[in-house]
Parts: C-alpha cells; sequence; structure tokens
C-alpha cells in the first residue's frame, strides 16, 4: 500500500515535471545565447571597449553622448524610417494583390504559385548580389531598359550615388518582401470558411462588398500582427544593403542596422556598437507599445 | 458558378502576367548572365539572349576558387542546425500544445520577444560569448546561433500543428504501455510529418541564408561559409560577374530546390497554424 502511494506520487510529480523537461533544453539555450548576450550588451554599452584597444573600462554615457551627438546618426535614422515605410507599403500592397490573384484556382496555379513566391527562399546576400548586377552603372539592365523606354538619357550608377542608392536598396528589399506578404495573407485567406461567401451570395453581395465586408475583416488579425512584426524584421533586416552598397556612399544607404554592423565590423568599436543597440531596442520597444495601443490589438501574444 | 466579366478576367491575366515577369526576372537574368562569355556579360547596351551558351563560370568557380568548401561547410551547419531546432522543437511544441502549466504564458512572452530582438544588437555580445568559449572561427558558433535563433518560431510553429490532432491519438497509445516520448516520435510525428517537414526547411532555409554571423565570426578560408565567401568575391578585382553570378546560381538551388517542395505544405501548414494564431 504504502509502495503504490509512494511510486503514485513519484510518476505525479514526473507528470508535473514533463512539459517542462521537453522545452527546457530549448529555453536554456535562449538564455545563455540570447538573453545573457542582450544582458552584456548593455553592460558594454557603458564601456570602453575596442577590439584594438586592449584597454577596457567603464565610460558610463560616454559611448551614448558621442553616438548621439555624431551627425551620421540623424541621417541613419531618417534613412531607416525611409526604408521600414518604403517597403512595408509596397510589399503590403502588392503582396494583398497577388495573393488575392492566388486564391481562387486557375490552370497551371501549382507551378505559377511556386516561381512567383520563390523570392521568399533566396538568400538575402543573393538578393543584394542580384540587385549590385540588375542596378550596374555600367551594364546594368535597369540602365538598358530605362533608355529603351526614353525614360533616361544616359546610364546611371545608382548604387554609386547618395541621391540614389537608398532608393535602389527599398527597390530590392520590396521585390523580396512581397512574396513574404503573399504567403501570409493568401494562408489568411484560404482559413476562411467558403459558407460564409455562399451566404453573402445569397443575400446579393457584389465582389467589392464581400472584399471589403467578410475578405478584410476575417484576415486583419493576420494583416496586424504580419505587419507589426514585419516592421521589427525590415529594420532589423541589413543583409541587401550590405551587399549592395555598405551603406554608402557616404552613409546614404545606411541604416540603423547596417551601421550598427559597420561600427562592430569595421570601426570595431563594440562598446559605441553596444550603445546603438541599446537605443534600437529602445525604439523597437517604443514602437510595438504604440503599434499595440493604437491597434488595440492586445490579442498578438497569443500568436 | 459565379460570372465573371470579360474585363475583370483580362485584368486579372494581365497582373498575373506582370508579377510572374517582374518576380522571375531577376532570378532568370542571373542565370542568363552566368551562361554567357565575358564579352556577351560586359557590353553595353546589353546583350540579352547568350550568342554563345558557355558553363566556363562554373567551372572555374568550382576549380580556381574555395566555393567547393564554403559550400560543404554552409551544408553542414544549415543540415546540423535544422536537425538540432525541428528535433527541440517537436518536443517544445507538443509540450505547448498538450500541457497546461506555471510558466506557459512567460514563455510564450520570451519566445515572441526574442522575435523582435535585432539580429545585430546580439553579435557583439555573442561574438564575446564565443571567444570566450573558444569557438570563434568554428562551424560550432554558427550551428549553435542558428539554432537559437529559429527556436523561437519553429516551436510555435510545431505547436499550431499538434493543435490540430486529437489528444485520444497518443493517449491510447500510452494506455497500450508507450511513454510520453515514445507515442510523441511513434505516434505525432508521423501524423504531424508534414507541419515537421515544413518546420525543418523553415530552419534550413533560416540558416542557409543568414550572413552577419558568418561574417562577424569566421576569419579562416577552412571554416568560411557560402554568404561570406560570396561576400569576399565581390571584394576581388579578379573575380568577374560571370563568376559571381554562376557561384550565385549555385548557392540559389539548395534553396530553391527545398521551396518547390515545400512550398505547398508552406501555406497550407500556415492555414492550419493560422486558425490557431
Amino acid at each position: 500500500m504504502r509502495v503504490k502511494v509512494a511510486s503514485s506520487y513519484l510518476s505525479r510529480r514526473r507528470k508535473l515535471l514533463e512539459p517542462y523537461l521537453y522545452l527546457l533544453p530549448g529555453i536554456c539555450l535562449l538564455i545563455v545565447f540570447m538573453i545573457y548576450p542582450i544582458a552584456k550588451g548593455v553592460f558594454t554599452s557603458f564601456c570602453h571597449y575596442k577590439l584594438n584597444d586592449p584597454n577596457t573600462y567603464f565610460s558610463g554615457l560616454h559611448n551614448y553622448r558621442v553616438v548621439l551627438s555624431e551627425p551620421e546618426f540623424r541621417l541613419v535614422l531618417s534613412n531607416s524610417l525611409w526604408w521600414v515605410l518604403g517597403s512595408i507599403t509596397f510589399q503590403f500592397t502588392l503582396g494583398l494583390i497577388l495573393a488575392v490573384l492566388l486564391n481562387r484556382p486557375f490552370w497551371g496555379r501549382g507551378l505559377y504559385q511556386a516561381v512567383v513566391l520563390a523570392p521568399w527562399a533566396v538568400p538575402g546576400f543573393l538578393i543584394g548580389l542580384i540587385w549590385k548586377w540588375l542596378f550596374n552603372g555600367q551594364y546594368g539592365v535597369i540602365n538598358d531598359l530605362l533608355l529603351r523606354l526614353r525614360l533616361i538619357e544616359k546610364p546611371i550608377s545608382f548604387l554609386a550615388m547618395p541621391s540614389t542608392a537608398l532608393q535602389s536598396v527599398i527597390v530590392a528589399n520590396i521585390w523580396y518582401g512581397i512574396p513574404f506578404f503573399a504567403i501570409m495573407i493568401l494562408a489568411a485567406l484560404q482559413s476562411i470558411p467558403t459558407e460564409i461567401y455562399d451566404a453573402a451570395d445569397v443575400d446579393g453581395a457584389g465582389p467589392i462588398t464581400k472584399f471589403f465586408r467578410i475578405t478584410l475583416p476575417y484576415i486583419r488579425p493576420t494583416i496586424l500582427v504580419t505587419i507589426l512584426l514585419r516592421v521589427i524584421w525590415i529594420l532589423n533586416y541589413a543583409d541587401i544593403i550590405y551587399v549592395m552598397t555598405k551603406g554608402g556612399p557616404l552613409n546614404s544607404s545606411d541604416t540603423l542596422a547596417s551601421y550598427i554592423i559597420h561600427k562592430a565590423y569595421t570601426v570595431l568599436d563594440f562598446g559605441q556598437a553596444s550603445a546603438l543597440g541599446v537605443i534600437f531596442m529602445l525604439i523597437l520597444l517604443a514602437y510595438t507599445v504604440t503599434y499595440l495601443t493604437l491597434t488595440k490589438f492586445s490579442r498578438a501574444g497569443e500568436l | 458558378m459565379r460570372r465573371r466579366s470579360t474585363p475583370v478576367l483580362a485584368l486579372k491575366v494581365a497582373l498575373l502576367g506582370a508579377y510572374f515577369v517582374v518576380m522571375a526576372f531577376p532570378i532568370v537574368w542571373i542565370v542568363l548572365t552566368s551562361i554567357k562569355p565575358t564579352p556577351e556579360i560586359i557590353t553595353f547596351p546589353v546583350q540579352y539572349l547568350p550568342r554563345h551558351v558557355t558553363f566556363d563560370h562554373y567551372y572555374r568557380v568550382w576549380r580556381s576558387t574555395n566555393f567547393p568548401a564554403y559550400f560543404k561547410n554552409s551544408m553542414i551547419v544549415s543540415l546540423a542546425s535544422a536537425v538540432a531546432t525541428t528535433a527541440l522543437a517537436l518536443f517544445g511544441g507538443y509540450s505547448l500544445a498538450r500541457f497546461r502549466f506555471r510558466g506557459k504564458q512567460p514563455t510564450l512572452v520570451l519566445f515572441l520577444i526574442t522575435q523582435m530582438i535585432p539580429v545585430v544588437v546580439i553579435i557583439v555580445p555573442l561574438y564575446m560569448v564565443f571567444a570566450s568559449l573558444k569557438l570563434i572561427d568554428t562551424l560550432w558558433s554558427l550551428v549553435i546561433v542558428y539554432t537559437v535563433l529559429n527556436i523561437p518560431f519553429c516551436t510555435l510553429l510545431v505547436r499550431g500543428f499538434v493543435d490540430t490532432i486529437p489528444s485520444t491519438l497518443e493517449e491510447a497509445a500510452m494506455v497500450d504501455g508507450a511513454t510520453r516520448p515514445q507515442a510523441i516520435v511513434r505516434i505525432i510525428l508521423p501524423v504531424v510529418l508534414p507541419g515537421v517537414v515544413a518546420t525543418y526547411v523553415f530552419a534550413f532555409i533560416g540558416a542557409w541564408n543568414e550572413l552577419f554571423f558568418s561574417v562577424m565570426f569566421l576569419n579562416s578560408e577552412a571554416v568560411k561559409t557560402v554568404p561570406v565567401g560570396i561576400n569576399t568575391f565581390i571584394g576581388k578585382y579578379n573575380i568577374s560577374w560571370g563568376m559571381m553570378t554562376a557561384s550565385a546560381v549555385i548557392a540559389l538551388i539548395p534553396s530553391l530546390v527545398t521551396f518547390g517542395i515545400i512550398q505547398k505544405y508552406l501555406i497550407q501548414g500556415l492555414t492550419a497554424g493560422s486558425v490557431k494564431a
């Protein structure tokens, strides 16, 4: 009798621990290689820490004062804003239209879908390389097309001029992001029960009414969460910029993310890079809180 | 049957055509560039279709550069981290789907927050962590980082899939004497296989595509992965656009092949998951 109680107690304890055991390895990895580094990064932002200087010491707010007073900082902030606004607006609109087009079956849809959505899987460094070649100032096909259409009179060095570098990397990024939005929205569209449309047909609703009264409200949660996460993702994303322009010329296509890479990898100033990182995280936090408040979308936490 | 007016149909066809051209052209273009002899690449106005088809650039990339080694290293890193991520996500996702326990909500919040952390923010401190573990300039550092980066999303993905199947399935197996881990591997895994495959591919593509950690962590030629390798190509003057596009096409193959296989599952999988989300 007693043995039985003991063993049932043991098995109950095991049962209680079970959910944690399955999650533990992943969470441990996250804590050691993500949460701890973030804390370390915050600490480093208050230190004089240069890879090419053996002296490391606590320097208070010095890094913050330096990076905030540099003229590049304001340029990089406004570049980041254009980068994210330009990218998300066109990615979303063009992705939505594509998703709606793909939602109904047509002959050859499977193959068509595989082709137009393929850029989603293309590595960012290759997107950068591909578009660097398309935008090439000497032999680039975009120059050739614009000349043939008589939109320009002589080839433009898109990536070598401060006035066009940022726009060029944004164009590449829009192309890259359309499939992502199409995939997410298409998945949401296909989860709408068809009975709702049948009911609307019975009530005599037209296609436009149905789109705005049924489709959009139904996919609204997906759209809001996708945009929230995607804006953050685009802000963080610098692969394309790094490969196409390295942020140049004269920081004209540098965003906060690519600027931090520059500080860490080229300037080798880990302290300043970390200070910029902390500022970056604060900006993202402010954005997330504002977005969630404005859209009143508190359910995002359930994703 | 719903009637469609001709202008709507025409608009639809025109739009589908436009998307097709715009989305496919850049990729077609690097393929075309890679099979042209150099004089046809560096010419303006542009020579659109190759007059002479050549595989010389591919041959030279494979023979006279370290590209084969880069490719092998990328494969090792991506396969290893994708396997690790999927295994951890399977058990973690199962746990989140099936159990109610204290700390579940904080775990979900932790996962969501990690999705918002800028990669560039953790690069510097992670460099210091790996330096103290003597893992800088090794493939291990990348395997660990990519696994960590993909765990949150992949775990939530698997949770969505497990949610769609009734728990009576593995309970029946457990009544018959199987332990829960056995039930997960033998009963749950086969049922959610399409979802697990999607998760695996997601983790693989994520690892295959990553640039900055590899650029930051790897220095020696022997351990360089494809992104670092191609990035060094860009800086070298003796490497032509022909060779660069040829290496780009080779690097594209694993991504496009896996995408071609799973793209059907992907949307089904996300549809199943998004009901929950």
